[in-house]
């Protein structure tokens, strides 16, 4: 992987002297396009829709969905935070299927750090469950049943990222980032079962079946790829060499957390630059 | 004249201290029924766990309640393979110690998974690479056994006694004793190694990731439920003034305790050498010093796993001066069942409480979580415990859970072999 990572070109990415308030109409007005496009290819979804994320089904081999997160691009703006809470409609911030959190490095340089599910190709949430509720799609998701899952929680404590959540009571609150942020795409969770960031799997597989391209397409696309006003955050199929996340494993030097797991994640990390320096 | 007052004093002592015993235990039922209905009315929400500790007392619990019904398997095993019929006596109380430890856990789990209502999904949904999916499955099957080891001792109590054809029947089931006891052999070792590996094979959690936890849990299982179904038999024996079993069996059941439990030392000694002294491992430094900063883990751990419940019932099982005292048996036994009790609170908090670091940074990423358990869930504990206690005490007052009293274990065997069949 060649590294064009350079100091120089980073200073030239960042942007400080952009506003909170430009930020948010240019987010508003990209979540409002992707929201609007969502209603018109997909309609609202049906509770048979949603299991669209039936096995296997719209998941093919020939794809490999991977995301990459450009911590030094990042400029922490929570915008993917909140997307996500709107399309996949969790209201409350503890139960964030995508967190975020100000970070330092070792060498004290400040940056902001996010993570979705690292959807792993060794996952080992989908090796203990013991009813199958979870699994490892053809295209490399690890999706959920939510009408299998029993609730014990194994998933839970067998991922090292803390990236599930548990529906400990009916989640039934307002959720106060519709319509800002977007509107929600799937249905809300029942009590008892465990969720998870599912990579916008519902968008993905409706726009394959609209002939769209996920990572190109924003109606195919991840809600926090789209949403990002810096483009911090990348999503494509990795096995097509021109997609968009191909550029970005080739271009830039990458990490994943905690590889020596061997779990394999999906998401991949660029650092942020002036800890590269230290 | 002055005999007979002094029974009928005795008598109303002891009639009154039945009645506040049971009194107590259906206290701590109706708890552990309010507790089940908040549970189940208002979700899991009513715990204290949280998505880092999403494990907690009802898991410690179950854990427990399986490891502390291993007599069951072991003294089984001793008695129709091992063919050494001087344990035959305690088969039938060790059965049912580990029948009411088994339902005890099926219990706890049924409150603690999130959706009990599919409680059968494991049976229909398979995942084969999944331990707890294997552990549903021979709690399962075991749980059947137990009920089948568990019915000729029901069918001998004087309620069946105009019932001859349901006894002969309940009977009939003993001539499977010796396949039961190999099932039920082969499926304990499976799942009481399995509820170890549980933990044992998360990659992730290095205080969790290493192959001695499921041989640990399966040994300390056999230490602590031989330790219970002694600790029972000699308070039955203390309580009804009876001698159920021979003076000679108390101190060889002592002896297979006080082995059991040295070899459980002798490995957890080992694992906490070769993870922490000789080796430094950095994953699971860097826990047990988060744990040390936050919990009392270390000090539990050696004061009470190890020296308390470890070291000192040890000494007492497997001296043959000590362990003629049936007191210090009543409190070494004690020990070694709280001790199995302790371990797997430990087992199962340490990892919790102290999750892996995944972020790149120096300051999130990792949280350092607290767990204790809430009121409901002490309710629904107790109520469990409830059962389990009041459920032997009845056992111990109405079934014959002692069959041939002394003589079995003296003289009766050639009338327990033929019952058998086996031969």
């Amino acid at each position: 992987m060649t590294d064009t990572n350079t100091p120089e070109n980073n200073k030239d990415r960042k942007n400080p002297l952009l506003s909170r308030r430009d930020f948010l109409i240019i987010a508003g007005a990209t979540a409002g396009a992707a929201a609007l496009s969502q209603v018109v290819i997909a309609g609202p979804l049906s509770p048979d829709a949603v299991q669209g994320i039936e096995r296997h089904t719209g998941a093919s081999k020939a794809y490999e969905w991977r995301m990459g997160i450009n911590l030094d691009r990042c400029i922490g703006c929570e915008y993917c935070l909140w997307a996500c809470q709107a399309v996949n409609d969790v209201p409350r911030d503890e139960m964030r299927w995508n967190v975020g959190f100000p970070e330092r490095t070792a060498g004290g340089t400040d940056f902001f750090m996010t993570r979705p599910c690292l959807h792993c190709a060794e996952a080992p949430c989908v090796k203990v469950c013991p009813v199958g509720a979870t699994w490892i799609r053809e295209d490399g998701i690890v999706a959920m049943d939510y009408d299998r899952c029993i609730g014990c929680r194994y998933c839970e404590v067998a991922c090292p990222y803390d990236a599930r959540r548990f529906n400990w009571d009916v989640v039934d609150d307002e959720n106060k980032r519709v319509p800002t942020w977007g509107t929600p795409e799937v249905e809300r969770r029942p009590r008892g079962v465990v969720e998870k960031c599912t990579f916008c799997v519902h968008r993905i597989d409706r726009g394959l079946e609209h002939g769209l391209m996920p990572g190109v397409d924003a109606a195919a696309t991840p809600a926090c790829v789209n949403i990002c006003p810096v483009g911090a955050r990348v999503f494509g199929d990795a096995n097509d060499p021109e997609s968009p996340i191909s550029v970005f494993l080739r271009e830039n030097e990458t990490f994943r957390l905690r590889e020596d797991y061997g779990t394999e994640p999906k998401v991949h990390y660029v650092s942020p630059s002036r800890a590269a320096e230290m | 004249m002055t005999t007979l007052t002094a029974t009928n004093q005795t008598g109303h002592k002891r009639l009154r201290a039945w009645h506040v015993w049971i009194g107590a235990l259906l206290a701590m039922l109706a708890v552990g029924l309010w507790g089940a209905y908040m549970t189940l009315r208002y979700g899991l929400t009513v715990t204290n766990l949280t998505d880092q500790v999403p494990w907690g007392l009802w898991i410690t619990h179950d854990l427990s309640a399986i490891a502390l019904g291993a007599g069951a398997f072991t003294f089984s095993a001793v008695v129709y393979l091992l063919r050494l019929e001087q344990f035959k006596p305690v088969a039938r109380i060790a059965v049912f110690i580990g029948f009411l430890g088994y339902s005890s856990a099926m219990l706890a789990l049924a409150m603690d998974i999130g959706r009990p209502d599919r409680f059968w999904h494991p049976l229909v949904y398979w995942n084969v690479h999944s331990v707890l999916w294997e552990i549903t499955w021979c709690v399962i099957l075991y749980f059947t056994i137990l009920t089948v080891e568990f019915i000729p001792t029901l069918v001998d109590s004087p309620r069946f006694d105009n019932r001859p054809r349901i006894r002969r029947l309940g009977h009939a089931l003993h001539k499977f004793a010796p396949v039961a006891a190999v099932l039920g052999l082969g499926l304990s070792l499976l799942h009481q190694s399995s509820l170890g590996a549980t933990y044992g094979v998360l990659s992730g959690r290095a205080i969790w990731f290493k192959p001695s936890l499921p041989v640990m849990f399966i040994i300390s299982a056999v230490a602590g439920g031989t330790a219970l179904t002694l600790l029972a038999t000699l308070l039955v024996e203390k309580l009804t003034h009876q001698e159920p079993i021979s003076a000679n069996l108390k101190r060889a059941m002592a002896r297979t305790t006080g082995f059991s439990l040295a070899a459980y030392m002798y490995l957890k000694i080992w694992d906490w050498a070769a993870t922490s002294y000789y080796a430094n491992s950095p994953g699971t430094a860097d826990a047990l010093a988060r744990l040390e900063a936050t919990s009392p883990y270390q000090s539990t751990f050696w004061w009470i796993e190890v020296l308390l419940a470890g070291v000192i019932p040890m000494i007492i099982l497997l001296s043959a001066r000590l362990r003629r005292d049936d007191r210090l048996l009543v409190l070494a036994c004690g020990l070694t069942v709280a001790g199995v009790v302790v371990n797997r609170w430990n087992v199962t908090l340490s990892g919790l409480v102290a999750p892996p670091q995944w972020s790149p940074g120096t300051q999130g990423g990792t949280i350092v979580a607290a767990y204790y358990p809430s009121l409901v869930e002490i309710a629904v504990s107790l109520g469990i415990l409830g059962y389990a206690l009041l459920a032997f005490t009845l056992g111990a007052k109405y079934l014959p859970l002692f069959p041939k009293e002394k003589a079995a274990a003296d003289e009766g065997e050639v009338e327990v072999i033929e019952a058998v069949g086996a031969d």
